[in-house]
């Protein structure tokens, strides 16, 4: 089965994400760990629970193969777009899901999500040069390019960018913080719009074709599985 | 009576370009009055239960995503926060609040000095949101806990959500009343008179979405299908770009472009209902209706901050209409230091949305972002619907840079002002205090600006208006504009329901003095 991953392992990389901690943003992370077990959307999406529709859509994006060969950005640019991808959205596992190659054919169709901050230039000409903006600030603050850095590193990068004030030439003509955060906007929309993001999180509201009765609070309906990891995280988000 | 279909080279009575809360009622009285009417829709026909994913991704194609450049100190996000297309325009990702205005919204000049006063009271409108209430099937508690006393509503309220019943607690505690809110969401299966049948709410929760059961009074199941019966023609997939004008002014025929190409439809009267961006975007590449210099001025957003927090109770925040909880106790607080005042509302949300706006508002990446999100089943939400005051510095203007259509694309410039500052910070700490006594941990707040508002203000006197009081243009006989454009002001009440009243209003003026 194709899987919508880069790598090979066909889940999305689960346990790395409460145990290497760099800090990130600006304030603690969720107090409650809600991700089902593997293998609850394969198994719902097969139901009467879910509509025709949704099972098309659902099904198409799990099955689509990973980008290669991008259309958008060239070779270079791509695997970079991969590597900041995987640190903001935290995959450090082989199979990841295709944020970036779903980026790229957003840039290459040219559609739009209706809107853009006047202060950026259009979104193709807005990722080349964030991109060439974060290598040279990788360049400047830990001496090679973002691809090659360790964690720490690059965090120590996309902190600076995130803040609005990193070093380097090509952030002069484009605001670093207003393209940070499309840029995380856009990669954690497009992660979480995934099947498997969405088990991560004990999201099974695609499984409604008959509609909720139990929709108040601490009620669960039969097909909604019990969370893995019902149990409290910390606030450095270790379960 | 004339019946469509029409022929482009036939001069109808009216064309109506626009298919959402301001086109499609008015579209509904005008047929229904015997006039022959086309309506020109720049979305597609769909069909929810054949088009619509139960995903949000998905259901991409219901907004508006020509690009609009937002500038200004606090930019709009417009795109699925603001504007969709199809026919049904924005009512059919609504989220189906049916909130009606206050009187005293209507006279915030009055009241307090600044802003705008409307050219005319409540009790203008109140024939109107009782028609459009029993139309779209408004389900909501009954006597109405806010304002003057009110015809019941036809549908009982619909069952609290778990945001719904954590508002309810942490109000409680702090002693503000709560109710149930007003829904244009079906609480039993209904139909009011020649509008189709439809089933219950059965509460997917994807209301913002689309709704695929037809439990949602959209616009394409309610107006429309009124609409047609009466012999209206919906013409999919046409964009109007410009209208032909005779030498007394009056419009003669409205240009629009179609998969096919470019055609005219010949006309008696225009009705523009495009929204409050595209509306003035259209007048502007036309030079129309701006004697007043006013068209795209006054550009307003409601104050609409959101406090989320995290609970030990689990939420599932996708399930059972958005919207279940409303507090009107905030109209005009005792303690405000600002004019007008807001309402509270409590917001379940969808998985992707709430993801981007924990990206956009609290920038956390990485582990951090997947240790909050693994939080979403116990997120609730609650959000203000905030009065905002009309600003000259506020505007749309058409750039010069074009769109895929060829078109300039609008700039559209917003700051807050003062006062809307000073309502966001009074909001923002009730909110959390509500949180708070509700038992929220990780509480967090993400500042927005909802709905797209004036542009093309209604007024009595022509320097400083657009439009007269019954919608028509003052600068051109034969054209009217119904939508959200014509607000004086904001209202601190969510815009759909008057839009829909007004629209009824504008179609009754029209066909009053049409008669004469
Ligand atoms: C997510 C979301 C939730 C909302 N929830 C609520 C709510 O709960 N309660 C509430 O009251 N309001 C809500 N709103 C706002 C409400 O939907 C709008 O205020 C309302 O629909 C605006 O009506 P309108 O007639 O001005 O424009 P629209 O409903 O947007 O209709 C404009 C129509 O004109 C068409 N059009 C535009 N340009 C052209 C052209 N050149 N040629 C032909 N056709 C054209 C568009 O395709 C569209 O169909 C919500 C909005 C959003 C985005
Ligand atoms: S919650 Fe109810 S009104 Fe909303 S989309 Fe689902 S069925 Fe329709």
């Amino acid at each position: 089965m194709h899987c919508n991953m880069r790598g090979d392992r066909a889940s999305v990389d689960k346990d790395t994400t409460a145990t290497t901690a760099p800090g990130t943003g600006t304030a603690t992370a969720g107090l409650r760990d809600h991700r089902y077990p593997d293998g609850t959307f394969a198994a719902l999406i097969a139901t009467p629970f879910v509509t025709a529709p949704t099972r098309a859509a659902l099904q198409a994006r799990m099955d689509k193969p990973p980008v290669i060969e991008p259309r958008f950005l060239a070779a270079g640019e791509f695997a970079l777009l991969g590597a900041v991808c995987d640190h903001l959205l935290g995959e450090t596992g082989e199979r990841r899901i295709d944020v970036p190659g779903a980026i790229d054919a957003r840039l290459a169709a040219g559609t739009t999500d209706g809107w853009r901050y006047d202060a950026l230039p259009d979104d193709g000409s807005a990722m080349k040069r964030g991109l060439a903006g974060i290598d040279e600030t990788a360049r400047l603050m830990a001496g090679a390019p973002f691809a090659d850095l360790a964690a720490a590193d690059r965090e120590r990068v996309i902190a600076a960018v995130a803040a609005g004030d990193p070093p380097g030439e090509t952030w002069r003509g484009l605001p670093a913080r207003t393209f940070f955060e499309d840029l995380l906007a856009a990669a954690t929309e497009s992660f979480y719009a995934h099947p498997l993001a969405q088990e991560e999180i004990g999201y099974a509201g695609y499984a409604d074709a008959r509609g909720w009765q139990a929709i108040g609070l601490d009620e669960r309906e039969p097909r909604e599985p019990e969370p893995v990891a019902a149990a409290f995280a910390t606030s450095e988000g270790r379960p | 009576m004339s019946r469509a279909p029409f022929a482009p080279s036939d001069e109808v009575d009216a064309v109506v370009i626009g298919t959402g809360a301001g086109g499609a009622p008015l579209l509904a009285r005008l047929a229904s009055a015997g006039l022959s009417v086309v309506a020109l829709e720049a979305g597609r026909a769909l069909d929810p239960a054949r088009d619509y994913a139960r995903d949000e991704e998905a259901q991409g194609f219901l907004f508006w995503n020509d690009e609009r450049l937002s500038a200004g100190r606090d930019p709009v996000a417009f795109g699925r926060n603001n504007s969709g297309t199809g026919v049904g325009g924005s009512t059919l990702h609504y989220t189906a609040y049916t909130v009606r205005a206050q009187p005293a919204d209507l006279r915030l000049k009055t009241e307090f000095g600044v802003g705008e006063d409307w050219p005319f009271d409540y009790a203008t409108l109140e024939p109107y949101y009782d028609e459009v209430e029993a139309t779209v099937g408004v389900s909501g508690p009954s006597p109405y806990p806010w304002g003057p006393p009110r015809t019941p509503y036809p549908l009982k309220p619909l069952p609290l959500n778990g945001a719904a019943q954590l508002m309810q607690r942490g109000c409680d505690a702090l002693g503000l009343r709560t109710s149930p809110a007003a829904n244009a969401a079906l609480s039993g299966s209904y139909s009011s008179d020649g509008t189709v049948f439809r089933p219950a709410c059965h509460a997917c929760g994807f209301c913002q979405a689309g709704c695929a059961t037809g439990a949602k009074g959209s616009a394409d199941v309610t107006w429309l299908p009124l609409a047609r019966a009466a012999g209206a023609e919906i013409r999919p997939e046409c964009f109007a770009t410009g209208f032909e004008r005779d030498a007394a002014g009056r419009i003669t025929a409205v240009v629009y472009r179609t998969p096919a190409g470019e055609e005219r439809q010949r006309c008696r009267a225009v009705f523009l209902c495009a929204g409050a961006i595209e509306t003035p975007r259209l007048l502007l590449l036309g030079g129309l209706a701006n004697g007043s210099g006013q068209v795209g001025r006054n550009f307003m957003a409601h104050t609409g901050i959101q406090v989320w927090g995290q609970f030990d109770d689990f939420v599932r925040p996708f399930k059972g209409i958005p919207g279940g909880l409303i507090s009107e106790d905030t109209h005009r607080p005792a303690d405000a230091d600002f004019a007008g005042g807001y309402l509270l509302q409590s917001i379940g949300v969808m998985p992707v949305t709430y993801a981007s706006q924990v990206a956009r508002g609290r920038k956390l990446w990485g582990p951090q972002l997947r240790a909050h999100m693994r939080g979403y089943n116990n997120t609730a939400g609650i959000n203000i619907l905030g009065d905002c005051l009309p600003d000259a510095g506020n505007y749309l203007e058409l750039s010069d840079e074009p769109d895929a259509r060829g078109l300039p694309k609008p700039r559209v410039h917003f700051t807050m002002g003062e006062n809307e500052r000073r309502m966001t910070d009074h909001a923002d700490r009730l909110m959390r205090r509500i949180w708070e006594a509700a038992g929220a941990r990780d509480i967090w707040s993400f500042p927005r600006n909802a709905h797209i508002i004036g542009t093309a203000r209604m007024g009595t006197d022509p320097e400083r208006s657009v439009v007269d009081p019954d919608g028509k243009a003052h600068d051109v006989p034969n054209l009217y504009v119904s939508d959200n454009s014509t607000f004086p002001s904001a209202l601190g009440a969510n815009p759909a329901l008057t839009i829909m009243a007004l629209a009824l209003r504008t179609a009754d003026r029209f066909l009053a003095k049409r008669g004469a």
